[in-house]
């Protein structure tokens, strides 16, 4: 069962963060943007009420992301040490700071349930939330990667909890933006609040960017000391990530601000009910996704620490050169023959067949994404009249392209792990939750197959206006978490940073591929043509990246 | 109530430990202070962070991956982690080590040796 706790742990870093921006990021929302004692502005008890709920439900949901990380981490090392890790744990300061800090979590969801959620316009009972909240936020300082340094600890504790505050309360914000669209949608909320409510979040929005920027940079050069160390390792490499979703964010942000601008110059709402709502949409979608890099992040080695390890940029680049695809692939018996020379660690010898077998897995993945994606990004072109029969000849690949995912997942169910069931000697359920890289695949399998099923029913004529299109920039979404937090076992640091810059470039395309479909099923023309090109076109960057994708030797 | 969020803060930064970030080698004995054949010796690794000893586990590999665990001690620099390693005879060996970082990390690492007669 290791590798479902390895699994989990990859992710619950991630969930932890979207909880504390719920609650941190909406006492921040509370206390700086709403101020709900102002009662002349026209908050209604339902807003209030749903403010103080989202408070209260992000503590508790923190302080249980809290309780099981330490359960967790006891059954990771019961599986990995073969032994029980008690008494030593309860020694650590995983342990007794997780303890504490879940502990004062509860108490402050405890309080926002028991005391804020019956005085919500009080601005005494806000302001002893935000002191009830500060022991906690403080505690999470021992449980960060900068407590660990040798050099400047305090320093890079302090950076690192303002840097986590700043991102909570900016993306608490946005989290909150969506839920007062959604109010304003069921009419439970004056019209009114959403015009104001967005321009009151946008000076404070700019001030928390500010702070992340403030505080990142410094300990960016605390943990990169060169440019090799920032393009080649994996620390480098999800900061590099984190730089561009960020980037990407603030593009949308910048959007929601001049259509702010632009209405309260002009009065026209339309880009504020139509448009930027959804723009808001998909901004969190990527900051959720930033978060779970940020905790990704937290478990690579500072660049600093490794300059023996460290890839050059020669070596980076190289991984992404074209070449021809692999289309022949290995037998099943050259691969197995070399599995146990490949898996030794006295007289370890690299598996070419291993090699092959993994670039030949990748490459017929890129075809089948390529083809997919060009025959999508055809049914965006307009065709001229003199074409038209051509239009008739290629209506079902553009319309059904999605059925490639199903062929892929069965694929890809046969080719993943050969040394596992169907193909090799061990088990399938044995493999699956022993270890964390093999369950991975396999969720990834089932994902693409489920991705197929799920849109081609979407596109059947009667469907279309219907919940299930929704599915496929969800999974999609998923499956860009699942690949910034892939993980690669049994290879040397380098090996692994070489494969990991391949699968979290993808993990970028794959994210603004679910943006991009999102936003077409949202928003209406020219905005919604523009987004599903761009959305399909990140489809086939990720065909071409596994098209020409090569495994080191190993 | 500012009783109650003092306390608390003080509860919070009463916490008797620090964490330490991911754990990996950054320098070891083996460098420069080769085995030699039939000679019991002390190997010392050096640790980017804190590590928790009692978490931790290495394993002296031998010729068809035979394991054998090792008996560790803290070194004498802070990250510091001393390994007593047995007489050995000349051969190829590793030592594979299953690490628990103060922040909650588990690293696995091999770090391959040879002991010349």
């Amino acid at each position: 069962m290791a590798g479902i706790a390895d699994f989990l742990d990859s992710l619950i870093g991630g969930f932890a963060l979207i909880c504390y921006c719920f609650a941190v990021g909406s006492l921040f929302w509370g206390v700086f943007v709403l101020r709900p004692w102002h009662r002349d502005v026209g908050y209604t008890p339902a807003l209030l009420e749903r403010t103080v709920k989202l408070l209260y439900l992000g503590g508790f949901a923190l302080a249980g992301a809290q309780a099981f990380k330490i359960v967790l981490k006891i059954w990771l090392m019961t599986a990995v040490l073969q032994k029980w890790p008690f008494p030593e744990f309860a020694d650590t300061t995983q342990f007794i700071g997780g303890v504490i800090r879940a502990t004062l979590t509860l108490v402050l969801a405890g309080y926002c349930y028991f005391v804020l959620n019956k005085n919500p316009y009080s601005k005494q009972c806000w302001q002893t939330a935000c002191l009830v909240a500060l022991p906690m936020i403080i505690s999470g300082a021992w449980l960060v990667h900068a407590a660990g340094r040798f050099d400047n600890p305090a320093q890079l504790m302090a950076l690192t909890v303002i840097h986590q505050l700043a991102a909570a309360a900016w993306i608490g914000g946005v989290f909150h933006l969506v839920n007062i669209w959604l109010m304003r949608s069921q009419q439970k909320i004056p019209d009114h609040l959403w015009p104001t409510l967005l321009k009151r979040f946008s000076v404070f929005g700019m001030v928390s960017v500010g702070v992340i920027l403030s505080t990142g940079l410094p300990m960016a050069f605390q943990y990169i000391d060169s440019w090799n160390g920032f393009i080649g390792t994996g620390y480098g490499n999800l900061l590099t990530v984190k730089i561009i979703l960020l980037g990407l964010a603030l593009g949308l942000a910048w959007l929601n601000k001049t259509s702010v601008q632009a209405y309260y110059r002009t009065h026209n709402s339309h880009t504020l009910t139509r448009r930027l709502p959804y723009y808001i949409e998909a901004e969190s979608l990527v900051l959720v996704t930033l978060l779970f890099t940020a905790a990704s992040l937290a478990s690579q080695p500072p660049a600093i620490d490794i300059p023996n390890l460290t890839a050059t940029w020669q070596e980076v680049v190289n991984m992404f050169a074209p070449q021809i695809p692999r289309i022949a692939s290995p037998t099943h018996q050259a691969l197995i023959a070399g599995e146990a020379g490949r898996v030794a660690i006295i007289g370890q010898v690299p598996s070419e067949a291993a090699t092959a077998w993994s670039d030949y897995n990748h490459n017929i993945a890129g075809i089948f994404l390529t083809s997919m994606s060009f025959f999508a990004m055809l049914s965006y072109l307009r065709v001229p009249a003199s074409l038209s029969f051509l239009e008739r000849y290629l209506g079902y690949c553009t319309r059904y392209w999605p059925v490639g995912f199903v062929g892929l997942g069965i694929f890809l169910f046969f080719r993943s792990d050969a040394e596992t069931w169907p193909l090799g000697p061990i088990g399938f359920w044995e493999s699956t939750f022993n270890n964390g890289e093999v369950l991975q695949h396999r969720i990834a399998t089932l994902l693409v197959f489920v991705l197929g099923v799920l849109e081609l029913i979407a596109r059947m004529p009667n469907k279309q206006n219907s919940y299930w299109p929704y599915f496929f920039p969800i999974l999609a979404a998923f499956g860009g978490l699942m690949l910034l937090t892939h993980s690669h076992v049994g290879f040397q640091a380098k090996s692994a940073f070489l494969i990991q810059v391949g699968h979290t470039l993808m993990g970028i395309f794959s994210l603004i591929l679910a943006c991009g479909r999102w936003l077409e099923l949202k928003l209406d023309s020219p905005g919604k043509n523009i987004a599903g090109f761009v959305s399909v076109a990140a489809l086939f960057q990720i065909g071409i990246i596994l098209m020409f994708y090569r495994e080191p030797l190993y | 109530m500012k009783k109650l969020a003092l306390l608390l803060l003080c509860c919070a930064c009463q916490q008797p430990q620090l964490a330490h970030a991911h754990a990996v080698v950054t320098d070891h004995s083996l460098k420069i202070q080769p085995i030699h054949a039939n000679a019991a010796e002390t190997v010392t690794l050096d640790f980017n962070s804190k590590i928790e000893l009692g978490l931790s586990q290495v394993f002296l590999v031998s010729k068809g991956d035979q394991l054998s665990p090792l008996l560790l001690s803290k070194g004498k620099l802070p990250g510091q982690m001393a390994i007593a390693v047995p007489a050995l005879s000349p051969g190829d060996y590793a030592l594979k080590m299953k690490v628990f970082a103060a922040d909650g990390h588990l690293t696995e690492d091999v770090i391959h040796f040879t002991v010349s007669p």
